[in-house]
């Protein structure tokens, strides 16, 4: 706690691989939530367990599998009631894994933070370039008010370039569709990475 | 592979006689010598031929074992390898409500000698509560252990624990000398699903909802929070007076059917009941009283120490790492929940699990994770029943 300056936090954590569970790297971050409403002042470093080439190896990955399905891919539930991701969907629900932090990053505050529930939706747009893109709705949950926010997120991304996120999330909750939150917003992925590791 | 003329002749009889499966080649007549011959034997041929093979001086090598294993692993997972039958019924699926209401009816058939199905009480929606009695006969007077699961209709793998540790009870209290022990002096009262309204609507319309079904504001929104609705610091903190959102703890404490329902039943049986339980997802947490204020319980160190008990037995069994602390704490605040409101009326062990995973599935586990799941929090339960058994 620094007086008249706000809240400080000093973090010391471990990532690890979304899909298997394996240790990514550790991380040092300090977090200060000014007084004032505006986002948190961050500073942080990782190490990585990956180099840069396996890196830029699974991206390349992920990234023919999905150009090589040969129509425009849409799915709905992912992954279902059951918890199971369809192989093939598999993909394109890491994308939105990663496309939905940065969501979580514009709108955790020092009280509410997320988690990606579900992907309601998803479907492909074909683009002329080699770039993919997609329109999700994705399902957050929010901590600690129970609450399920649907937001609807356009990504597009190449290997090698940061993943290109637009949001916009619904001011109720649940399935009723208000529309009236303001957010709307682009991120360039974590400053620290190159492209998105998945 | 056959190498002389002979060996093909024999090799060709032996698999028109048998009517063996040629995979290579797939004719008798295109067996040639020198070149490799793969068949496939059914499970009761397999020492037949393999002593032709060898009278015939004839080497082999078996490339599968098992070619029905092979088959069920590739197939789409609903009903293939993994089936943990106990009299028919699959405990790593996920079920309807339905099907957990016949499950109940057959597990009390099938084991009338310790389990009794007894009415708790109704829903909003008119639809009847059972908890499961597993009670050891005998002339002593018993002391009771209260699990519920599926207070929050969305977390499907708490009814999914519940349902398995019936099982496991069952399965074993013949042969496990723990749970015959801890039977001749505890009664297990199991609620396999609290909210079943919710629960049913997360199967039919919103995988995701959380609260009960009630109606609030002419069917302007539905559902509060029964785990915001107990009698315990009820509306003060963590809740919400707005019936739209999902912790609105009702129009006052134990305003719902539901609540009402396991409440009146657990006080009427408070002074035999030294363990409460109340299973939800997600966060790998044994949380402890309270969620309200920081003030900790009385018997605070007890609490603790043997929950950290429960969650080392846990991470021993596949590494899951779960936390220990009351929800004040590491969690956040809240009001009316039934663990609270258990603890305050004199219940001294009394916890909320909130089981895998962390995030990454949150509440859509997938049921592949059923399994582990159950087996590594029966060891964490088993922990605490063995305590209380002392």
């Amino acid at each position: 706690n620094i007086p008249e300056s706000g809240h400080k936090y000093y973090l010391q954590f471990s990532t690890e691989n979304y899909r298997t569970g394996e240790n990514a790297g550790n991380c040092l971050a300090t977090v200060l939530y000014p007084k004032k409403k505006s986002p948190p002042v961050v500073s942080i470093k990782c190490s990585h367990t990956k180099d840069q080439k396996e890196i830029q190896e699974e991206d390349n990955r992920v990234y023919q599998r999905i150009r090589h399905q040969s129509k425009p891919i849409t799915g709905n539930n992912i992954p279902d009631s059951y918890g199971k991701i369809e192989p093939a969907l598999e993909p394109v629900w890491a994308l939105a894994v990663a496309g939905s932090s940065s969501i979580m990053w514009e709108k955790s505050t020092e009280t509410l933070g997320y988690f990606l529930a579900q992907v309601k939706s998803v479907r492909q747009w074909i683009r002329k370039d080699d770039f993919i893109e997609f329109d999700y709705t994705v399902l957050l949950h929010e901590i600690p008010t129970q609450e399920i926010i649907s937001c609807h997120m356009r990504l597009t991304w190449l290997p090698g370039h940061p993943l290109k996120v637009k949001h916009f999330c619904a001011a109720e909750s649940h399935g009723v569709d208000e529309g009236s939150g303001a957010e709307s917003g682009s991120a360039a992925g974590p400053a620290t990475e190159k492209g998105a590791n998945f | 592979m056959p190498e002389t003329l002979q060996q093909v002749q024999h090799l060709q009889l032996l698999c028109s006689t048998l009517m063996l499966d040629l995979w290579k080649p797939l004719l008798p007549e295109d067996i040639r010598a020198g070149e490799d011959l793969h068949i496939r034997v059914p499970a009761p041929l397999v020492q037949e031929v393999k002593d032709s093979l060898d009278k015939l001086m004839i080497s082999y090598r078996v490339l599968i074992p098992d070619v029905q294993k092979l088959v069920d692993q590739s197939m789409p997972r609903e009903r293939s390898s993994h089936r943990q039958v106990s009299g028919g019924y699959v405990y790593t699926e996920y079920h309807p409500m339905e099907e957990i209401y016949q499950w109940m009816t057959q597990i009390q058939k099938n084991n009338s000698e310790l389990v009794t199905q007894h009415f708790l009480g109704m829903t909003f929606e008119n639809r009847t509560m059972y908890y499961l009695q597993i009670s050891q006969p005998s002339n002593k007077p018993k002391k009771i252990i209260w699990m519920d699961c599926g207070i929050h209709a969305r977390e499907w793998i708490s009814p999914a624990f519940c349902q398995w540790f019936v099982k496991e009870i069952l399965q074993n209290y013949k042969t496990d000398p723990n749970i015959s022990r801890f039977l001749q002096n505890l009664d297990l009262y199991v609620l396999p699903v609290l909210n079943i309204d919710g629960y049913i609507y997360s199967w039919e319309e919103d995988r995701l909802w959380r609260k009960s079904r009630s109606p609030y504001e002419n069917g302007n929104c539905y559902g509060t929070d029964l785990n915001r609705n107990f009698n315990s610091s009820w509306g003060s903190v963590g809740v919400s007076f707005d019936c739209n959102s999902d912790v609105f703890c009702g129009l006052g404490p134990e305003s719902e059917p539901e609540t009402r329902a396991v409440a009146q039943f657990i006080k009427s049986k408070k002074n035999d009941i030294l363990c409460y339980l109340t299973i939800h997802s997600y966060g790998q947490l044994i949380l402890t009283p309270y969620g309200s204020t920081n003030k900790p319980p009385s018997n605070n160190e007890e609490l603790m120490q043997v929950a950290k008990e429960a969650a080392a037995a846990l991470t021993g069994k596949y590494g899951t790492s779960y936390r220990v602390g009351s929800t004040a704490s590491i969690l956040y605040s809240n009001s009316g929940s039934s663990r609270d409101w258990a603890h305050t009326i004199g219940i001294p062990l009394s916890y909320t699990f909130e089981l895998r995973d962390t995030g990454t599935h949150g509440f859509v586990l997938p049921a592949d994770q059923i399994q582990p799941t159950c087996e590594e929090t029966m060891l964490a339960v088993t922990t605490i029943i063995d305590y209380v058994d002392k």
